[in-house]
């Protein structure tokens, strides 16, 4: 069974970092997707991966086929699109990455959202674990694939802005298509403990605090040099409490 | 039949990572790859035979990318000229059944993976592979009398037959485009957008794709048969009620059923009276111009306007939402190319007036019709007037009163 874990919460918290850290976690137990469901596509450097097509283009570019008539009558469209996909897979030992890119732009994509749902689907049956690096909510990442998601982790930094965005997001998975398991929340940068006021919002919101994770000394070095961060060292308070977090939920 | 590795059905779902595969073929990172299965006469046929040429799996370095082709040769009375891209789509299915191989795509995209796990199990020859092809064509269909196969991983030789391995699916994709509603018993439906225009519902013939231009006959049938409870499904087509108008019972059924009750009728080749619905997704729109009793055509990509003033978003206001609007049809630009294109009203000989781009895309059919330098475009006139005066002036059949109404 595939295990499915989905990362949001409010822009710049944390969750590609979380993200790639767990994704390297998970590959020891399995092989893992990586898909990069934010467009700004920066996953694949935190994980240390280079990047091929991603899934906006390949759609873009069948749109483009589409409307000029291009493709010929007897080749199914739906093998076409599996094929693109598959190929733009960034495959290493056990870690493949997915780029999801850009969002549709105006114009008709019901026929290519139908068929690249059913490729995504199709690829995303042969793994152990996926991972999801969002871009914020999970409005994207809904409209390409009908899975389910087993645990959203939500990040926050110790911020009201950030809980609110957390427990907004929580909130409107009601909304969408995708079926949601288990929501936990990370608060992120932490200094000197959780202040009050935090702890009564996550309380007031109802939403279930998994870990704190405090600043992380290691990180910025790792930024400036543009080495990937998978490399933080064991001691890392990120590398620490990640691997908390998948055994508590039993990942 | 002794292999070294198991074969069947529940093998096609699997997919071989890059950290598993042995070797693979094709894929993007190889430029000469193809298959084709060609219908050959008896004496043409050494049954059962297997030919390498080039190097073979055993003798090729691990984890490296390599060209290939793929050539079944079959030969058997009943076998007609028809069956050949049945056969080769075989070649897909059967390479999935072999436990470790893993086969992707068609024609000249072909991509196939090898598992660490098959190699070693014993599966290191194409030869193995080719025996397996045999003996599973055999079996699978009894119209096969004799087969061959030959594989070739030789780049130079692949690059050699290419280019009449393209002319062959070139000319498949030519009869593909001749197959009309008469042809089949079984057409499809789609209800993809009616999340946007819950009573549209497109009907896809041969002779009709759906009007986002995305799905033809065959996508729907791959896709029917991918998912028979999804939003695309076959129905048999029933009576042919009006062949002209393109009435059938079976997608009046339809059409009823998926419009909530809306519409009962539907002509699927006629712009008046019971005009297919249009959803938001079309690409096109054949719009009837009272002036002079004919049809223009505008799409979405063309910025300006019609010689009515107006532009296409504006028109797709009035057309869309899944509502039968005489005189104003959603459609996808491929509809130009068929023999049946709204037949019933005068077809491509009643077009008068074009978005350039569009005159030139679709040239080699209305020069076929007679009508390719008798249509007006942007560019000759720019408002109704003019047009008619254009018209006129070239003597485009239609206004001449040339065109007979078919029927
Ligand atoms: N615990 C931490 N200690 C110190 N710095 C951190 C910590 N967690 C994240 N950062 C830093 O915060 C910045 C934002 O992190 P990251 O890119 O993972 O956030 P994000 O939520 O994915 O952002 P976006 O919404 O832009 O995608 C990065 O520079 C990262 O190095
Ligand atoms: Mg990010």
């Amino acid at each position: 069974m595939t295990k499915t874990i989905a990362i949001a919460g409010k822009g710049g918290t944390g969750k590609t970092v979380i993200a790639a850290l767990l994704i390297n976690l998970l590959s020891q137990e399995g092989v893992v997707l990586a898909l990069d469901a934010d467009p700004s596509t920066n996953l694949n450097q935190a994980l240390g991966l280079p990047l091929r097509d991603t899934m906006g283009r390949i759609r873009e570019e069948f749109v483009e086929e589409v409307e000029r008539g291009r493709l010929p009558p007897t080749v199914i469209k739906q093998e076409l699109l599996d094929y693109k996909i598959r190929d733009s897979l960034v495959e290493s030992k056990r870690i493949d990455l997915l780029p999801m890119g850009r969002p549709e732009g105006p114009g008709c994509y019901c026929a290519a959202n139908y068929m690249l749902r059913h490729s995504l689907d199709q690829i995303a049956k042969n793994y152990d674990y996926i991972v999801i690096d969002c871009e914020a909510g999970m409005e994207h990442i809904s409209r390409q694939t009908t899975r389910d998601v087993d645990v959203l982790l939500l990040i926050s930094d110790p911020t009201i802005r950030g809980i609110t965005a957390a427990a907004r997001m929580r909130d409107l998975i009601g909304e969408l298509r995708t079926k949601v398991g288990k929501i936990c929340l990370i608060v992120n940068r932490v200094k000197n403990g959780l202040p009050l006021e935090i702890g009564k919002a996550i309380d007031d919101f109802g939403l279930q605090l998994i870990a704190t994770i405090s600043e992380d000394p290691y990180i910025a070095d790792l930024e400036i040099k543009g080495t990937p961060l998978i490399e933080l060292p064991q001691d890392s308070p990120l590398q620490a409490k990640v691997k908390q977090v998948a055994n508590s939920l039993g990942l | 039949m002794e292999f070294h590795i198991d074969l069947g059905p529940q093998y096609e779902g699997e997919s071989i990572r890059k950290e598993d595969f042995y070797v693979e073929f094709g894929g993007s990172a190889v430029k000469y790859k193809f298959e084709r299965a060609t219908l050959k006469s008896p004496e043409e046929v050494e049954h059962e035979k297997v030919e390498i040429i080039g190097s073979d799996i055993k003798d090729l370095e691990e984890g490296g990318s390599y060209p290939l082709a793929i050539l079944i040769d079959v030969a058997g009375e009943e076998l007609e000229p028809d069956m050949e891209p049945v056969i080769e789509r075989r070649i897909h299915m059967y390479s999935n059944y072999v436990e470790g191989l893993w086969h992707m795509a068609q024609r000249n995209d072909i991509w196939l993976r090898l598992s660490k796990n098959s190699f070693k199990k014993g599966l290191n020859s194409l030869r193995e592979v080719g025996e397996i092809y045999n003996f599973l064509f055999t079996s699978e269909i009894p119209q096969i009398e004799k087969i061959q196969t030959t594989f070739i991983t030789d780049e130079k030789r692949i690059e050699e037959l290419l280019p009449s391995a393209l002319e062959v699916y070139e000319a498949r994709d030519a009869r593909a485009r001749e197959l009309k509603d008469e042809d089949v018993d079984e057409f499809y439906y789609c209800v993809l957008c009616q999340s946007f225009a819950p009573t549209h519902c497109c009907i896809v013939t041969p002779s009709r794709l759906a009007n986002c231009g995305a799905m033809n006959w065959f996508d729907c049938k791959a896709a029917y048969k991918l998912d028979p409870e999804g939003p695309i499904a076959g129905f048999p087509k029933g009576e042919c009620l009006d062949p002209l108008k393109g009435e059938f019972s079976g997608a009046n059924k339809i059409v009823a059923e998926k419009s909530l009750g809306n519409y009962d009728r539907v002509y699927l080749h006629s712009a008046f009276e019971h005009p297919h619905t249009s959803c938001g997704c079309f690409q096109a729109i054949c719009f009837y111009i009272p002036e002079v009793d004919a049809f223009g055509i505008i799409h979405r990509d063309y910025g300006g306007v019609t010689p009515a003033g107006l532009k296409f978003s504006t028109m797709a206001g009035d057309t869309s939402g899944g509502k039968q609007v005489e005189g104003s049809c959603g459609m996808a630009l491929e509809l130009l190319r068929s023999a049946k294109f709204f037949q019933a009203d005068g077809g491509r000989k009643r077009l008068v007036w074009l978005p350039k781009e569009i005159k030139e895309r679709y040239k080699e059919f209305l020069e076929a019709d007679g009508v390719y330098d008798k249509i007006a475009t942007e560019e000759d006139v720019s408002n109704t007037d003019e047009l008619v005066e254009f018209l006129e002036k070239v003597g485009h059949p239609w206004i001449k009163g040339e065109v007979e109404l078919p029927g």
